[in-house]
């Protein structure tokens, strides 16, 4: 099965932003032909009639009141976890390119 | 007393007949630390003063003979995935080496509130990903009980520092295996709750529809206090439910563990169970017999198509997890004067180890257009299928007994390069991830050479079943041994 080639998975780490180097482009399509290839047998699988499972819950439909939480972090507090920060902000960087 | 005879329940007794106070105790696992953690490397990092501070307000509240809770000033590692205010919370990943949690995770706040001391954060495969703990950027921890072997993973860190006296208890997380497969590995206990028992809130989310927070414990009662302590409905994660476990829990009866019918799956006992893992199981069944329950051999139809459905949806649930850590929020490791486009790129390549984007690429992958039905929506096919397997086996049984991994703890290195081997290691702690039921690792005990553990499934919500037959397999041993 060769699904992934060179080809897409450089469309596919372009989707996931990543940037891969030549030797882990190698040994990814290595492994992912072994991977994909294990899919197979799932493939095989009758699933007619069958409903997809999207999870483990066993909720359905959870309601709240449309308003604050009433624990809410305070803008400070959310902002000690920022990696660059001016006050109580995140800064970025430039957005816009030229 | 010693370090090494402490379980949360001892530490407690002890702590109450004030033949120590929890800052001695804290003191002493630091030094334990100090002294044997360069060897087994199983915390990233520690939190002296704040664990100080804790132990000397559960001793101050004894002190004044006012009641505490089974956890006051009891010494824990926590994984480093789970979030604690003002700590480092780097899930053993390069792109968060310098976070620092901004909150508590649900689980730490309420085991603060039980008193409870937190020594420090424990190694891990990088976001939990892997089942040897060497995927982490940070450090290789070895196994407490051989040094050139894995503790497994992916709370490889958690286990170790359990197993090798370094805490009374841990907590860890579990996506297909990473609390039972490491406790196994280390001659720990492990549970991994029904889903929605525990909230995730505060847990670095690796597959959602799969984690699960649980504790790994040197006996199974501790397993019980710990999970007893961090259950329970919560706002913050809107799949946990309210389930009512009362006195049964801590307090299991002879008289209904006896009623228990186990189950033992056909297809988890074939070919490709190492000899000491089949002698270990043997063991241990034989001896749960001895309480004098009944066992009968069931089956689980679909447990062949586990593996490639959880290695599809996982990595799917992955890769969206994972686009939240684009160099803008959470760490940062980029000069400043680059495009976005380049930021985004440059942050997950360089912060991001091999695994991490090997299962973002398969995420990406299967839920791209043209694959999604062959792959994301077939595995969730077969998701139900395996479900109902479980589903139509507990109308028969109460409980599943398996083996947690088809090997003892492997060499460090021996799987490291290829993954679809490290995958397999975790065929029999997947399908209950997938099915969202309950399940605890224990060590089989009276057992000579590498730890080898067993796997009790219960029905979902009945973590009182499978913790209360441990408990009695904890005990026959204790009178065994």
């Amino acid at each position: 099965m060769s699904e992934i080639n060179k080809k897409s998975l450089e469309h596919l780490a372009e989707l996931a932003r990543l940037e891969l180097g030549k030797k882990e482009e190698d040994k990814f399509l290595k492994d992912l032909e072994k991977i994909l290839s294990h899919f197979k047998e799932l493939q095989s699988l009758n699933t007619e009639n069958v409903q997809p499972l999207a999870g483990g819950t066993w909720s359905n439909n959870v309601l709240r009141e449309d308003g604050a939480t009433k624990q809410s972090l305070g803008p400070d507090k959310v902002a000690e976890a920022f990696p660059d920060k001016e006050k109580h902000w995140l800064r970025v960087p430039p957005v816009f390119e030229e | 007393m010693h370090l090494h005879d402490l379980t949360i329940k001892k530490f407690h007794e002890g702590l109450l007949k004030k033949e120590f106070s929890a800052l001695e105790v804290v003191e002493g696992f630091f030094k334990h630390v100090e002294e044997h953690d360069k060897k087994i490397g199983a915390f990233l990092s520690l939190a002296k003063d704040e664990a100080a501070l804790q132990a000397e307000k559960a001793d101050l509240v004894i002190a004044k003979g006012e009641p505490v809770d089974l956890l006051a000033g009891a010494p824990l590692a926590i994984k480093d995935n789970i979030l604690i205010e003002g700590q480092p919370a780097t899930a053993a990943s390069k792109i968060l080496e310098d976070y620092n949690a901004a909150y508590d995770a649900t689980v730490i706040a309420k085991l603060k509130k039980s008193g409870a001391v937190f020594l420090g954060k424990t190694n891990m495969d990088e976001f939990a990903m892997g089942s040897s703990t060497e995927n982490s950027a940070f450090k290789v921890t070895k196994n407490p009980h051989d040094h050139t072997r894995v503790p497994g993973g992916s709370s490889g860190g958690s286990a170790a520092a359990v197993a090798a006296h370094m805490a009374v208890g841990a907590l860890g997380s579990d996506t297909g295996g990473s609390i039972r497969q490491p406790a196994g590995f280390c001659g720990v206990v492990g549970l991994k709750p029904t889903y929605g028992a525990v909230s995730r809130h505060g847990l670095i989310a690796m597959a959602s529809s799969l984690d699960q927070i649980g504790p790994l414990t040197k006996t199974v009662e501790d397993a019980a206090i710990l999970f007893k302590s961090i259950s329970g409905k919560d706002q913050f994660d809107s799949t946990t439910m309210e389930a009512k476990y009362g006195d049964e829990l801590l307090n299991p009866k002879l008289q209904d563990i006896k009623k228990l019918k186990v189950g033992v799956p056909k297809e988890y006992f074939v070919d490709g169970l190492s000899p000491e893992v089949k002698k270990a199981t043997d063991k241990a069944m034989a001896d749960l017999k001895s309480l004098g329950l009944e066992f009968k051999e069931i089956s689980l139809p679909h447990t062949q198509y586990a593996l490639s459905c959880y290695y599809i949806i996982m990595p799917a649930e992955v890769s969206s997890n994972l686009a939240r850590f684009d160099g803008i929020r959470y760490g940062r490791i980029q000069e400043k004067e680059s495009s976005l486009a380049e930021l985004y790129k440059k942050n997950k390549s360089r912060g991001f180890g091999a695994e991490t984007k090997r299962r973002i690429i398969l995420g990406t992958f299967v839920l791209s257009s043209g694959y999604y039905d062959a792959y994301y929506s077939q595995a969730q096919k077969a998701r139900r299928l395996i479900k109902e397997d479980f589903d139509k086996a507990f109308k028969e049984v109460d409980v599943i007994f398996t083996p947690v991994a088809p090997t003892p703890a492997f060499k460090i290195g021996e799987k490291a390069d290829d993954p679809m081997a490290m995958y397999l290691s975790d065929i029999f702690t997947i399908p209950v991830n997938l099915a969202g039921l309950p399940a605890v690792s224990i060590p089989t005990r009276g057992i000579d050479g590498l730890p080898v553990g067993f796997q009790l499934v219960g029905k979902p919500w009945r973590e009182a079943d499978i913790l209360g037959l441990g408990q009695y397999y904890d005990k026959i041993h204790n009178a065994v041994d």
